[in-house]
């Protein structure tokens, strides 16, 4: 390619760029015109709370507005090495505490599926989201805690990957709650997203919870004897029909179930009694995580000091971080402290791994971890991934703290199970689609992208 | 009245206030990196915050990966302290927020420790009155901090006139995340001696288990100690750096609560954690003022899953006590005390052994005695008499050894290589030397004494002057026997002891009809 066309290639990228950041403030920051000369096949932008050597790394927070990382991320590593061309970092709730992306030092995200509406993008991987629904990049990072890459998936109208956790490194990764943390993806494209993925995930010994490499070969394994049925089995928990639904996302998930059976595939009823404490286990458990994650934020060695904090920290803390996150720190160290570390902190943990279990007993496609290896007999199971649409901004502003925390109520499950995870636009009756999530047994997140063929080959 | 005290103490053990006392020590692994990250394990005396790596300092995006040789070391001093492994440990964080502290979190092992149970004797030939079982409660892997040093820095706003000074901190990393090990024992140690001996014990016990160098004074190994007096409440005592710290606080602590006591003011006594400041102890904190460290597990290191088998499979070496049980028994034969000397000091130990090695593979070898006596009387005092510690490089195990050589063949007397031996350390040109031109250079070669007439002549004439020239002596020599030494010292001086004491013996006799 002549000098020319690369520069004015170039310069188109970074004219879409600038006008989307204009219009829906997507980017906490944008390369530069020489970063991008040599713009590749594919171009992809990153949550901005995952490691970068060219930019600030900020996790859109007071406390590490001038911090730039002397690291990469893993996954940063492994784009530039398969030829995608990052051209920015992505808005995202601080520390990713958030549902909306209405939570940053950069200020709100608005959705690109509105263009003439102020409504979320949903969060707290909110800026990928826009970012690939606005078109200016193929596919962006996200990180996934409880619904993070899937919520704004949903929201904004493209897929949303969610993987097992630790099949992907979190190396460079900023934890908000690491019992937790995953790296997604978000595209248009469900090849590209399934590219994408394979490329990313692998074994990290820099990451002591990547997913080791003989568990890697015992679910491959476990795979190559597990291939679907022509007609699956897809189970739908009772948990899931909630009330909260919309009236959009309840015709959307019937629809869809409709097509399915329609297909010769079997919709079965399913239990999973745990998931309707998910949301207060979520809660419980990323509070306290991050409470102790975030506790190295003092100001001493890197970050933003306050001027007033001399021989201490503490004012650093109150001016560095924003409400939600202090909200969410006193939260966990109140679950953590000695009075209701028993009560709170063990109590989720043993609904946790109950949920587990119970997930267990569901899938036909066994648990790696589980040495009982006791199976059910449904191949994956679908729900919707929001209770609605994208809200309007204002609306979602004027919701109370546990509603907004209700963002979160479908997504957190698979969370707590480590499982697979997809949200899948679907298109019910316009050009808004509403978003279903596929979720698999753990290490089987091929299946999400047969499953989610499957509904796209549905949705006509 | 005497005997009433004399009956009372008896029945208390030794006073009607009882000490009990527990000790906590932190023990630094020399492992080559540290506990979760590989930069090198090199903290003391370098240049500040260059030994750090990115999860040292706790970078955002960094996680820990747990240094296995860490965990080795950890089996070993479980094994040695006779203590249960946990087949299943785990790590834990404990929150507190400190400058040097920089995750604001400890990981340590609070619920699943590495391993519980356990204990080391110490006995009365280690220098306590009685044999004692110190129990162990629980040996936990942990992270070491990083170290503020505070400085004083003067401010003056400009304006006005006010001027002061701001205690500030500057804090060096290089210690941070370096691998620990807290070992906490029971209350079992009721004086301060008692305590001084298992802190040497156990000093000398992680040297032979060469997983730390065992000093106090580096900080690489740190002491707390716990004290209650007639069961009242547990007073810790911190900041204490030499074992003389230790045992100083342990009795000024004890002196203080016995006063509270006589006093009727036993409610004064809380528990708390005091310091000490080298003159007394000072409340630091009490229970309404401690911390809620917030432990919960960590939730990004895997659980530390151990084969049952690995303990029987780890090999420890030989212990102290095992080694000092070696040494008074054959082939070695040394006395107690001797053997004490050698096993409290590893250095001069690996040279003995190796001594004895060479030796005793020698063909001429005569006398299993001689090298611990060279070692430990000859070596040891010509370093103590030129105030210079033990080097075992000084003179070599084999230039040591040929010196004994040379006794084994008759070449010099054991006078003679004691002497050369000194003049080699007054003249350390010298030790390059070749040790059998210097005997020849100062006419060491030891007499043949039996069949040279021109010695037995020789040895007649010196005889006869010495007799003349203490006439007193050889008059008194029925009632004062001890003269006949007297006189063999003088001729061996004159000699310079190369001819055998017996020989000027027997000649005296002869001389003297003794």
């Amino acid at each position: 390619m002549s000098t020319s066309a690369t520069t004015s290639k170039t310069a188109r990228l970074l004219e879409k760029i600038t006008s989307a950041q204009a219009k829906y403030n997507i980017f906490t920051s944008i390369r530069k015109t020489d970063q991008l000369r040599d713009v590749g096949t594919t171009t992809a932008a990153i949550k901005d709370n995952i490691c970068t050597i060219e930019e600030p790394t900020t996790s859109a927070s007071g406390i590490l507005k001038n911090y730039i990382s002397p690291f990469e991320a893993t996954v940063v590593t492994k784009m530039k090495q398969f030829g995608t061309t990052i051209v920015g970092k992505t808005n995202l709730d601080e520390f990713g505490m958030g549902s909306a992306n209405t939570n940053s030092i950069f200020g709100t995200t608005y959705n690109p599926l509105f263009p003439n509406e102020k409504r979320i993008p949903g969060g707290s991987s909110g800026g990928s989201a826009a970012a690939v629904a606005a078109g200016v990049v193929d596919y962006a990072i996200g990180t996934d805690t409880g619904g993070s890459v899937r919520v704004p998936g949903a929201f904004c109208g493209v897929y949303g990957l969610k993987p097992s956790y630790g099949r992907i490194s979190r190396w460079g990764v900023l934890a908000y709650a690491q019992s937790l943390d995953t790296v997604g993806v978000l595209a248009k494209d469900l090849d590209l997203l399934e590219k994408v993925y394979y490329k990313l995930d692998g074994y990290d010994i820099k990451d002591p919870t990547s997913l080791s490499p003989e568990y890697r070969k015992q679910i491959t394994k476990l795979q190559e004897t597990h291939k679907d049925k022509e007609n699956l089995r897809i189970g739908i928990p009772e948990e899931f029909i909630l009330d909260l639904l919309s009236d959009k996302v309840k015709s959307g998930l019937i629809q869809s179930l409709i097509k399915l059976l329609e297909a010769g595939h079997e919709i079965v009823p399913i239990s999973i009694p745990n998931i309707r404490y998910a949301i207060y286990v979520y809660f419980t458990i990323a509070s306290s995580e991050a409470s102790s994650n975030l506790a190295r934020y003092d100001g001493i060695r890197y970050g933003v000091r306050s001027s007033e904090d001399i021989n201490n920290y503490a004012k650093t803390r109150t001016e560095g971080f924003g409400k939600i996150v202090q909200d969410r720190l006193i939260l966990g160290n109140y679950n953590l402290s000695s009075d209701s570390f028993e009560k709170n902190f063990l109590k989720a943990i043993q609904v946790r791994n109950e949920l587990r279990v119970q997930f267990n007993k569901v899938f036909k496609f066994p648990n790696v971890f589980n040495s009982s290896r006791e199976v059910g007999d449904i191949d994956f199971i679908l729900s919707p991934t929001t209770t609605s649409t994208a809200p309007l901004a204002e609306d979602f502003e004027n919701q109370t703290i546990p509603e907004g925390y209700a963002m979160d109520i479908l997504a957190a499950p698979a969370s707590l199970a480590g499982l697979p995870a997809l949200s899948v636009p679907w298109y019910v009756d316009d050009d808004i689609p509403i978003g279903l999530q596929i979720v698999s047994q753990y290490g089987n997140d091929a299946q999400l992208f047969t499953a989610a063929r499957l509904l796209r080959s549905l949705n006509i | 009245m005497l005997r009433f005290v004399r009956f009372k103490s008896h029945a208390v053990s030794c006073s009607e206030f009882q000490l009990k006392c527990g000790v906590e020590i932190h023990t630094q692994l020399n492992t080559n990196a540290k506990l979760f990250s590989l930069s090198s394990n090199n903290s003391f005396n370098s240049k500040p915050n260059k030994f750090i790596s990115y999860f040292d300092i706790a970078l955002p995006g960094t996680q820990p990966i747990l240094n296995n040789e860490a965990l080795l070391y950890a089996l070993k001093l479980s094994k040695a302290l006779n203590s249960s492994v946990n087949l299943n440990s785990s790590f834990d964080r404990k929150h507190y927020f400190y400058g040097d502290q920089p995750l604001g979190y400890q990981i340590t092992q609070h619920f699943q420790p590495i391993a519980k149970g356990g204990y080391l004797k110490i006995f009365p030939r280690d220098g306590v009155k009685d044999e004692l079982t110190v129990e162990i409660e629980q040996l936990q892997i942990e992270q070491d901090t990083g170290k503020s040093v505070y400085f004083e820095e003067e401010i003056s706003s400009s304006g006005t006139s006010t001027k002061g000074s701001l205690t500030l901190s500057k804090i060096d990393l290089n210690r941070a995340n370096l691998p620990l090990i807290e070992m906490v024992t029971k209350p079992n140690f009721t004086d301060a001696n008692q305590v001084k001996i298992f802190i040497k014990k156990f000093q000398n016990l992680v040297r032979y288990l060469n997983i730390c160098t065992g000093d106090l004074e580096t900080g690489a190994m740190r002491i707390d100690v716990n004290v209650s007096v007639n069961g009242n409440s547990r007073v810790e005592l911190k900041n204490l750096s030499t074992t003389s710290s230790v045992i100083n606080a342990i009795k000024f602590e004890y002196k203080r609560q016995v006063q509270l006591i006589k006093d009727n003011k036993e409610s004064e006594i809380v528990q708390e954690t005091r310091g000490w400041d080298g003159k007394r102890t000072n409340s630091l904190r009490n229970k309404e003022t401690s911390l809620d460290y917030k432990y919960f597990p960590d939730p990004e290191l895997p659980k530390i899953h151990l084969d049952s088998k690995i303990m029987d499979q780890l090999s420890i070496g030989i212990l102290p006590d095992e080694m000092l049980t070696k040494l008074i028994n054959r082939p070695y034969q040394l006395s107690l005390k001797d053997a004490t000397i050698l096993t409290n000091d590893l250095s001069l130990l690996d040279y003995y052994l190796k001594l004895f090695e060479l030796s005793i593979n020698s063909p001429n070898n005569q006398n299993t005695k001689l090298p611990g006596n060279f070692v430990i009387h000859e070596l040891l005092g010509n370093f103590a008499k030129l105030n210079l510690k033990f080097d075992s490089n000084l003179i070599s195990v084999s230039k040591l050894n040929e010196l004994l050589e040379l006794i084994n063949t008759n070449k010099i007397t054991q006078s003679s290589a004691k002497l050369l031996l000194q003049h080699l350390f007054n003249n350390q040109d010298d030790i390059n030397k070749n040790l059998f031109e210097l005997v020849e250079e100062f006419d060491l070669i030891k007499q043949d004494d039996n069949n040279n007439q021109n010695n037995s002549k020789e040895i007649e004439t010196i005889c006869e002057e010495i007799i003349s020239q203490n006439p007193k002596t050889v008059k008194n020599l029925n009632s004062k026997p001890n003269g006949l030494k007297f006189l063999i010292g003088q001729a061996m001086r004159l000699t310079q002891g190369k001819i055998n004491a017996l020989d000027f013996e027997n000649q005296f006799k002869k001389l003297l009809n003794l």
